[in-house]
């Protein structure tokens, strides 16, 4: 049997990490979750998930933008898609292409919260897929996914 | 026009007084006029400019003004001098009272027989009451833009702990549904929470004052946050100087000032994850002969060096996603309306202490 598919949770709200964590559950994913920057990046280093659901207006020592850089900056977990979750996105104008200018401050998705589960969970379906193809697990032959042996 | 001194009036078709000489007519021009020459230096006045400024005939604009030795940044009158067209600047002045006032001042050239600027006029009117509501407009949108981000928030809350008990109740798991509901309701207090910011940020109301003891004032708000802080495993203590007299204060502005700073306090230690104990500490006790204070420490995550410049200028919220920026931006506002001012010393990773300064009356 496949290893279930880990998402980690980073986000200082220990109400939405319940409440996010439930719903994917809920939704077939294993799911770990750290109310703060450092205990999140540790979290990663050592789990290797296959998604980071991240908070990046967290409040705590190492901001959402300090996990993010440390993903992107490790050669060995670079490639792990990221969503970026803030509540403050429309009032900061942040958007997903506008964090292209700096490399390890890249997030592959944007949502705001609150977070529309509706097309949350499409979205992660396609980033883990692209995740496996950028791993060399599986390849994309007409739209249909692969698994490389 | 003829220069005439004083009322030398007839009157015209309709009675009215209409000759009143020039001189006369540029006093009661209903903003300061001056002329100055290439040196800034003063060489006319009207009547509005000598009853705010003195008499300032002979001396450099930028003293009168502003009791500086240097030229103001944004000099229109040199500008004028220079391109020979009109200028306007907004300036911060002093009057001679003592008190502050902002000046919109526009400033046009006065040409010679040759055609070369001779001197420069310089008119300027007070807006201090205009940059007042203009400073409104801007807190009224700052607010607008804290709470949408506080709102949406609040609905993720609402929205994930609705999901759990959903759940819950469809897999006939009782503690789970409990637990959505409890994330459910602590989201509804904090809509009343908001609720309340928003009237008060709002609302421009004088204090209405009553004679209160702080030490009570520190009780009663303490006394709402006991259930809060025992759920985040906080210590909360009072500690009240007795020797305080009972003063005046509008006592429901204050406990909701008091009230928005505990639950700063009780939130900067939620979120340390460094120490092992928090405690929260509210105090009332004497500042100096004159004022008393009200401070509430804690010992818990601390304000950054970045975000301490922009506590209160910008109503900034360090909060990330569970900011209600407002809080502070409704304690500045309560604190001034009262006379008073609030200081904050804190040390990023130990703590901070807000300590709000009162005047005893």
């Amino acid at each position: 049997m496949e290893d279930p598919v880990k998402i980690i949770i980073v986000d200082d709200n220990t109400d939405y990490l319940f409440t996010m964590s439930t719903f994917l559950k809920r939704n077939g994913y294993e799911t770990l979750t750290a109310e703060e920057g450092q205990k999140g990046i540790d979290l990663i280093e050592k789990e290797r998930p296959d998604l980071i659901l991240l908070d990046v207006m967290m409040e705590s020592t190492y901001t959402g933008l300090d996990v993010c850089k440390k993903v992107r900056t490790n050669p060995d977990l670079k490639d792990i898609p990221i969503i970026g979750i803030s509540g403050m996105a429309d009032e900061l104008g942040v958007q997903v292409e506008k964090w292209g200018d700096e490399d390890y401050f890249k997030v592959d998705e944007f949502f705001d919260k609150p977070v529309d589960k509706e097309k949350l969970l499409p979205r992660i379906k396609e980033l883990l897929e692209e995740g496996l193809i950028k791993k060399g697990k599986a390849v994309r032959i007409g739209g249909k996914l692969y698994p490389k042996k | 026009m003829e220069p005439q001194e004083g009322l030398t009036g007839r009157p015209d078709n309709s009675g009215i007084i209409v000759d009143l000489g020039f001189r006369t007519i540029l006093d009661l021009l209903p903003c300061y006029l001056s002329i100055q020459d290439r040196s800034l230096h003063i060489v006319f006045t009207n009547e509005n400019f000598r009853k705010d400024f003195g008499e300032g005939i002979g001396n450099l604009c930028h003293m009168v003004y502003k009791g500086s030795s240097d030229i103001c940044e944004s000099c229109p009158v040199q500008k004028s001098f220079k391109d020979m067209k009109v200028h306007i600047s907004e300036e911060d002045v002093e009057l001679s009272s003592g008190k502050m006032a902002q000046l919109i001042v526009y400033s046009a050239p006065i040409l010679d027989a040759s055609g070369n600027v001779a001197a420069v006029i310089e008119m300027s009117t007070n807006i201090t009451q205009v940059k007042e509501i203009q400073k409104e407009l801007t807190f009224l949108g700052q607010s607008i833009a804290i709470l949408s981000h506080d709102m949406k928030n609040i609905l993720e809350g609402l929205q994930g702990g609705a999901y759990v008990v959903d759940e819950g109740i469809k897999d006939g798991d009782m503690e789970l549904a409990g637990k959505g509901w409890d994330i459910v309701k602590r989201n509804i207090g904090e809509i009343s929470t908001i609720a309340q910011n928003i009237l008060y940020s709002s609302k421009k109301r004088d204090p209405k004052y009553q004679k209160v003891s702080p030490e009570e004032m520190v009780r009663d708000v303490v006394g709402l946050f006991e259930e809060k802080s025992s759920a985040l495993g906080v210590k909360l203590k009072h500690r009240s100087n007795p020797a305080l007299p009972v003063v005046n204060l509008d006592p429901t502005n204050i406990r909701r000032m008091l009230h928005n700073l505990v639950w700063n306090a009780l939130e900067a230690c939620k979120k340390d994850k460094e120490k092992h104990t928090h405690t929260v500490v509210v105090r009332s006790d004497f500042h100096d002969r004159f004022h008393f204070k009200f401070e509430v420490e804690d010992n818990g995550v601390g304000i950054d060096e970045d975000a301490q410049e922009n506590i209160f200028k910008e109503f900034f919220s360090t909060k990330g996603s569970e900011g209600t920026g407002l809080g502070l931006l409704v304690v500045d506002k309560i604190v001034k309306a009262h006379g008073g001012w609030v200081e904050v010393l804190t040390a990023p990773g130990k703590g901070t202490t807000f300590r709000v300064i009162l005047r005893i009356r």
